[in-house]
């Protein structure tokens, strides 16, 4: 049976919550195919020094050593037993087949690296958008895989499961240039938005508490321009932010802690200051101000009263 | 002599370590220590006011939702303050109190089977269907907590870590068809409440009053933990200081109130917070001697108080758990009992919450002043799934200029001060049994993370 190990460094636990939502499979699923050696939410006994000296002993094999939370060698600011998180990753990473960092903490540093006494907070192999986590820029697991990054604040349950089991059917899969899993980040919140309509024709909401209008000119939403597959795998399979009316905040990118005034879009002389991934600044405006100039009737009205 | 023992406190949220002194076989003094620190309350200085609705969810995990609603009041309070009326739809207010209410009711399943109940099968394996991951009853808390908090993604888009709640309502506009949903939700745990958790009618089981009545006509797993607990001794430990504290109004089930002996109003202005144990002292981190966590020591009066689901019970004068109190000399067992009994009382809320909402109301009705014209200071309370939480909010020219949060938990589970320690330190003193002293601090619902933020 393939093993697997979740440690957590300075973390809100949001991860591991969130895996427990996790449908197809469900998380008891997962444990059910793969032995979990040790969670320090899930598990009965508390044995992880055991745990560890067994993986350095070689006497249990590690395959998945999966990591929540935000990196720090500073034991005062977090400590597991007489180490902190650094150290045992440190210990482990060569005795798995795969390293995997769930949230954006594990992967960027995220908020815990913006807390200004503690000045070195990382992810795994990244601070932010540099290549300066805990471990070289060049650092590969036995795999061969550098750390498998999967962002958010936090995952959505299905981007870990799905990734996890691909690799335990051992398939092979393919990373972007964070070493995202392409085939779940290479999707925007944008694509299946069900505001998407409102977009095409420059309907733009003013103010919130309204299924019409788009929240990406005035209210600040990052869908056209994040990484994440929010409206193709709903949340809690149910909705997402933009469907309820929330904007895309961008937390499945490295600048989501240190970006500002997330409800409000920033803009010069009208034309917002980010403009959707792929488009040209001047394609935008161009297709803003034709899409305007036509009139969809749909779009202008409250849905209850649309034909 | 005194021996010095330290253990790692697992299956809680994040980890605390507990320092125990023994003399004589038995625990002579305690120290719960919250390792790690993120520094929330720094990160959220010189940021818009509003990013706050982003920031704060992130301290936890499992009740964000409740640090959302705890701002969102700070700053609609700050409105106030500052001489503006604020409106809120009624439509607003009781969503709000669903998605609030929802994370609750997962909060207390995932506790109860997934940190408390693993404990009880150390003493007896027949418990084995709460057998974490392969137990049936352990699978369906999973799956019934996950299910609840569906209802927080109709409204809010997400759970983790939704901000759709702002100064004036909420960002959704839910239709008739998504009430449905939500109602054939709640109606789908509630049968799941009635038929596992406390095994019998919710009417009836509103209706008792006295602990032998409850073990006589239930079924349910609660029943069978709490004969567990009496056969393995916990009737008698697990009692803090007989203290308790409730910040909000929820009708009809939750009313404020500061008990000790007879009942008080709530007066945020009797809360300090003591930093002579904690690595934080005047906002700079410090580890000198005799410093042994990043918690806090909150006092109400100068005393130090317990809250939580008990003390929500204690607060409404709630007849089951006051005979409780008289009948269970510690603590231990009404403590786990409230948390699951407030399931109950809230899912029944929830539906009428869901029914009562007008549709026709506005969602969100846009403050009529910029919240960048705001300055001074105002208070949110909530009360969250482990008791009641506070947040403190100084503006200046429309940022945060300071921000502080008192979680349930750093007045459970924080530091001593002075003349006493923290209510779960208190109520492990004078054990023999380590295994039980984990149990006891382990049923005020420890959360790290928000210990110490």
């Amino acid at each position: 049976m393939k093993t697997l190990l979740w440690l957590q460094g300075l973390t809100c636990n949001g991860n591991t919550q969130s895996l427990l939502n996790a449908e197809n499979p469900y998380i008891y699923e997962i444990f059910s195919k793969i032995n979990l050696l040790y969670h320090p939410s899930l598990s009965i006994e508390n044995n992880l020094n055991e745990i560890i000296d067994k993986i350095l002993d070689k006497e249990i094999k590690l395959d998945f050593l999966i990591v929540e939370g935000a990196i720090t060698k500073n034991k005062n600011f977090c400590k597991i037993g007489n180490y902190s998180i650094s150290d045992l990753v440190n210990k482990l990473k060569d005795k798995a087949e795969y390293i995997i960092a769930v949230g954006n903490c594990a992967v960027h540093g995220n908020l815990p690296a913006v807390y200004r006494e503690n000045k070195d907070i990382c992810g795994l192999q990244f601070k932010f958008e540099e290549k300066k986590g805990l471990l070289p820029s060049d650092f590969k697991t036995k795999s061969g895989y550098p750390v498998i990054n999967i962002t958010g604040c936090p995952i959505h349950p299905a981007w870990f499961t799905q990734v996890l089991m691909a690799l335990y059917y051992d398939r092979k899969i393919s990373l972007d240039k964070f070493n995202r899993p392409k085939e779940i980040f290479m999707y925007l919140p944008h694509d299946g938005c069900t505001r998407n309509e409102y977009f095409e024709w420059k309907t733009e909401a003013e103010e919130f508490g309204h299924k019409e209008g788009c929240l990406f000119y005035n209210l600040g939403c990052r869908g056209p321009m994040t990484h994440a597959p929010c409206n193709k795998i709903l949340w809690n399979r149910i909705s997402s932010k933009t469907r309820a009316g929330m904007p895309c905040i961008g937390c499945t990118e490295f600048n989501f802690p240190v970006r500002e005034n997330f409800f409000d879009t920033k803009k010069n002389m009208g034309i917002p200051e980010d403009i959707p991934l792929g488009v040209s600044k001047r394609a935008y405006i161009m297709i803003s101000g034709v899409a305007k100039t036509l009139k969809n009737e749909r779009v202008s009205k409250k849905l209850e009263d649309t034909e | 002599m005194a021996k010095v023992e330290k253990r790692i406190l697992n299956r809680v949220e994040g980890e605390v370590e507990l320092k125990l002194v023994w003399e004589k076989g038995r625990i002579k003094d305690a120290f719960i220590i919250a390792p790690n620190f993120r520094g929330f309350e720094f990160i959220l200085e010189n940021k818009p006011l509003l990013d706050a609705l982003v920031i704060t969810p992130r301290v936890c995990g499992i009740c964000g939702h409740a640090h959302l609603i705890a701002t969102t009041n700070a700053l609609e309070n700050l409105y106030r303050e500052n001489g503006y009326e604020i409106e809120v739809s009624q439509k607003a207010q009781l969503i709000r109190n669903i998605t609030l209410s929802c994370e609750i009711i997962q909060n207390h399943i995932r506790w109860f089977y997934l940190f408390v109940i693993p404990d009880f099968l150390k003493f007896n394996t027949d418990l084995k269907d709460f057998y974490p991951i392969k137990g049936e009853k352990w699978r369906k808390a999973v799956y019934y907590s996950s299910k609840i908090v569906k209802i927080i993604a109709i409204f809010g888009g997400q759970w983790p870590h939704t901000s759709y709640s702002i100064p004036g309502g909420v960002m959704c506009e839910p239709t008739q068809m998504e009430l449905m949903e939500a109602i054939s939700i709640v109606d789908n745990v509630l049968e799941y409440f009635e038929n596992d958790v406390i095994g019998m009618n919710i009417d009836d089981y509103f209706s008792i009053k006295f602990l032998e009545e409850f073990l006589e006509k239930s079924k349910g797993d609660l029943k069978k933990i709490i004969e567990e607990a009496i056969k393995l001794g916990f009737s008698d430990i697990g009692k803090a200081y007989d203290r308790f504290l409730t910040v909000c109004n929820v009708s009809p089930f939750i009313s404020q109130g500061v008990t000790r002996r007879k009942k008080c109003n709530f007066d945020v202005s009797k809360v300090e917070e003591i930093e002579t144990f904690s690595f934080l002292e005047n906002g700079k981190s410090k580890f000198s001697k005799g410093k042994y966590s990043w918690a806090k020591a909150p006092r109400y009066e100068g005393k130090p108080f317990e809250t939580g689901p008990l003390a929500r019970r204690i607060n409404n004068e709630d007849e089951l758990f006051i005979n409780l109190t008289k009948n269970f000399k510690g603590y231990y067992i009404p403590r786990i009992w409230a948390r699951v009994d407030e399931i109950g009382k809230i899912l029944v809320a929830i539906k009428k919450y869901l029914l009562n909402i007008n549709l026709n109301e506005p969602s969100y009705i846009k403050p009529k002043v910029d919240i960048k014209n705001l300055e001074g200071q105002a208070y949110g309370f909530c009360e969250a799934a482990r008791g009641s939480l506070i947040h403190k909010v100084i503006a200046k020219e429309g940022k945060i200029e300071k921000y502080d949060i008192i979680t349930p938990t750093v007045w459970n589970l924080g530091t001593r001060c002075k003349n006493y320690l923290s209510p779960a330190e208190k109520a492990i003193i004078g054990l023999s049994d380590k295994l039980k002293a984990e149990m006891v601090v382990r049923s005020f619902d420890v959360c790290s993370v928000c210990t110490t933020h």
